[in-house]
């Protein structure tokens, strides 16, 4: 996995190229932006992680040359600026994810490792989560062992619901909406019910956790 | 509280500077008036006394004689008649003082060389005062004199009615001007009442200019300073603003790097003695970075760094949840069930200040609440005020320590006790992002009866 780094100072970029290494990926720094289109057009990345303060072009106007030129390359940003307007111009304008500096690395490490996984997961139409392996377009979900789960049409659009908001809680309301094409009524009761069928299919390569007052989230187990 | 000299009013001062010349007015007007109707009124009744003094003389027949002789009768014509309350005198007498007929007591006024040949005097008579009229005459042949005098009971009385109706007259002037004067100065102030409801009715952050077209050139310096005022205001927060964000970028960036250094150093180094001294190193980093960023959140937070722009209506149940999302996995490593109790309410305010502020009060209740205790996040409405809250079941604040935890950098000895690695600015933050929103900070007992319950409630819902 190959992952370019877009950072102009080199105290940050030698920790996060060593750091990233360290968890077995090839990263190559760069300083600023005008040289990310020639390392593009030379190389295959699986990721890039952008400063959105650089010297020169700054990292919001690269996103957007980026998401312009047609290029599907993950991209996180990392920056200094924790204003919601710049977290959300930034999401508006193709990045995948967003991480305020001080972070620590661990952390950038898994947002690597999502956005990557997410980004093969999408070209294979499938969500990954744990060991649980939801096929989209086939419509089935397969445990660490690879053996197809046996879901209800109810049990597979909640979990359908979930996983396409995976890490993240759903409400109930929404988990009702999902699976309401089949029935009209249906109470808070009738959705723990399948939550909680659905949570003993899936054993343990994933598990549902419910969030008082919120809804659910499934989560690696 | 203190007693507050109550702010002077231009309407009531107005009113003051009015009231007091207009009353002197009112009083002058009564005397002039009652100056010039007495001589007129007295000159009539005295007319009228002159008319019996007449009457009496053409009565007065020389008999024979030689004698005169005054045919009075018991009973006199209107003109010498005494009304009830009055008296009448009369007295005929010769120029060497001889009476011939009537009170030969009566004085006889002093002959005042008049054409008509009347004299007019006021005496006292019998202890009262009457009005005197002499007439001094040849018609019956030898000069005679003869006096009236009445109690002046119906000219004062005609007097005392005019001054009345004066005085009624007047005041129902001076009342009319007043009332008049009211009503302009009323009207004429209604440009200064707009100009206050329009900076009366702007958010309290608000700092575009006031409109200047309509205000009343006296206004106008006033709204020009005032602009002025708030124009400066602006350019200071717009460069605060630009400053804090170039201080944000130039403190996170080190940290990260020195934050992320010391991590590799870290897995680089395992296993070495010197993973003890890093470990030291990174706590320290740690607390800068944590520290560094409330400051700014703090700095941010300050009520003249948002413009009305930045508020806008917050949907406090999403708002939970898009917290709870990013905590959770904390609450979770630490063992607590974290949850919500949320009913539909918004708010207006500043999403990522009110997004700042929660996170701090979960990230406060997961320092102070052991493993295997719960926070819950509530919102609602109560009394039309909508109000979210944060309870735990941790380790709470005593009720003395409740006002002092809101200072900034206070940390109180439980929390160093604890060893979390607070920097004693989060509930200054929550108190200083109240603040803005007009909202208040309540530190108060966990619903459970342990630990603390953190609510903040919003201004009225109009």
């Amino acid at each position: 996995m190959r992952i370019l780094l877009v950072e102009d100072d080199s105290l940050v970029s030698d920790a996060i190229s060593r750091g990233l290494v360290g968890s077995g990926y090839v990263v190559d720094a760069v300083g600023d932006a005008e040289s990310v289109a020639s390392r593009l057009t030379d190389t295959h990345y699986d990721l890039a992680i952008v400063d959105l303060g650089l010297p020169g072009e700054d990292g919001l106007s690269l996103v957007r040359r980026l998401r312009r030129s047609g290029s599907s390359l993950p991209l996180l940003i990392v920056t200094a600026r924790d204003g919601l307007d710049d977290r959300i111009t930034a999401l508006d304008l193709g990045a995948d994810d967003y991480l305020v500096k001080p972070f620590a690395l661990p952390e950038l490490a898994a947002r690597c490792r999502a956005l990557i996984r997410r980004a093969t997961a999408a070209a294979a139409n499938e969500i990954v989560v744990g060991g649980l392996r939801i096929d989209l377009a086939g419509r089935r979900a397969l445990n660490e062992k690879g053996d197809v789960l046996e879901l209800t049409r109810r049990e597979w659009s909640i979990l359908e619901c979930l996983a396409h908001h995976s890490g993240r809680v759903v409400s109930k309301e929404r988990l009702t909406q999902a699976i309401t094409g089949w029935s009209e009524d249906i109470s808070g009761n009738a959705i723990e019910v399948h939550v909680s069928r659905l949570r003993s299919k899936l054993g343990s390569s994933a598990t549902v956790r419910g969030i008082r007052g919120l809804g659910y989230r499934l989560e690696d187990a | 509280m203190a007693l507050r000299k109550r702010p002077t009013s231009v309407h009531k001062r107005l009113l003051s500077y009015l009231l007091a010349p207009l009353f002197v007015l009112l009083v002058a007007g009564v005397a002039v008036d009652h100056h010039v109707i007495v001589s007129p009124i007295h000159s009539a009744f005295d007319h009228s006394l002159s008319r019996s003094a007449l009457a009496i003389v053409a009565r007065i027949h020389a008999r024979p004689d030689g004698q005169l002789d005054v045919g009075l009768p018991s009973h006199p014509p209107p003109p010498l008649r005494a009304m009830p309350d009055e008296q009448f005198f009369y007295r005929v007498s010769l120029p060497d003082g001889t009476t011939i007929a009537g009170s030969p007591e009566l004085p006889i006024a002093p002959d005042s060389q008049s054409p008509d040949g009347f004299s007019y005097t006021n005496i006292t008579f019998r202890d009262q005062p009457f009005r005197l009229a002499s007439y001094r005459t040849s018609e019956t042949g030898d000069p005679l004199v003869v006096t009236v005098a009445e109690t002046p009971a119906r000219r004062d009385r005609a007097v005392h009615r005019l001054d009345v109706a004066f005085l009624i007259n007047d005041t129902v002037q001076m009342a009319a001007v007043l009332i008049i004067a009211l009503v302009g100065i009323r009207i004429a102030l209604r440009p200064l009442q707009r100009l206050s409801r329009q900076i009366a009715g702007r958010p309290a952050v608000a700092l575009n200019q006031l409109p200047t077209e309509d205000a009343p050139a006296e206004v106008l310096p006033l709204v020009e300073s005032l602009n002025s005022l708030l124009g400066r205001v602006r350019d200071s927060v717009l460069s605060q603003q630009h400053f804090l964000a170039n201080a944000a970028h130039q403190l996170r960036t080190p940290l990260t790097g020195l934050k992320a250094q010391l991590e590799v150093l870290t897995r680089e180094t395992a296993g070495t003695p010197l993973q003890e001294r890093i470990t030291l190193l990174q706590g320290g980093v740690d607390r800068l970075a944590h520290t560094a960023n409330q400051l700014l959140t703090l700095a941010r937070a300050e009520p003249s760094a948002h413009r009305a722009s930045h508020f806008t209506a917050v949907d406090l149940p999403h708002l939970i949840g898009e917290v709870i999302d990013s905590s959770l996995d904390r609450a979770i490593a630490h063992g607590i069930d974290l949850g919500a109790d949320s009913e539909p309410v918004q708010v207006t305010g500043v999403y990522w200040l009110l997004h700042e502020v929660l996170n701090n009060l979960i990230d406060n209740a997961i320092r102070h609440t052991p493993a295997g205790g719960n926070i819950t996040i509530r919102c609602g409405m109560e009394n039309h005020r909508p109000f979210l809250e944060v309870d735990d079941s941790g380790v709470g604040i005593p009720p003395e320590e409740r006002e002092k935890v809101r200072e900034r950098f206070y940390r109180s000895a439980r929390s160093t006790a604890n060893g979390s690695d607070g920097c004693g600015l989060g509930l200054a933050i929550v108190d200083e992002v109240a603040r803005v929103h007009g909202a208040s900070l309540s530190i108060l007992e966990g619903s459970s009866g342990r630990g603390a319950r953190m609510r903040i409630d919003f201004p009225l819902v109009r």
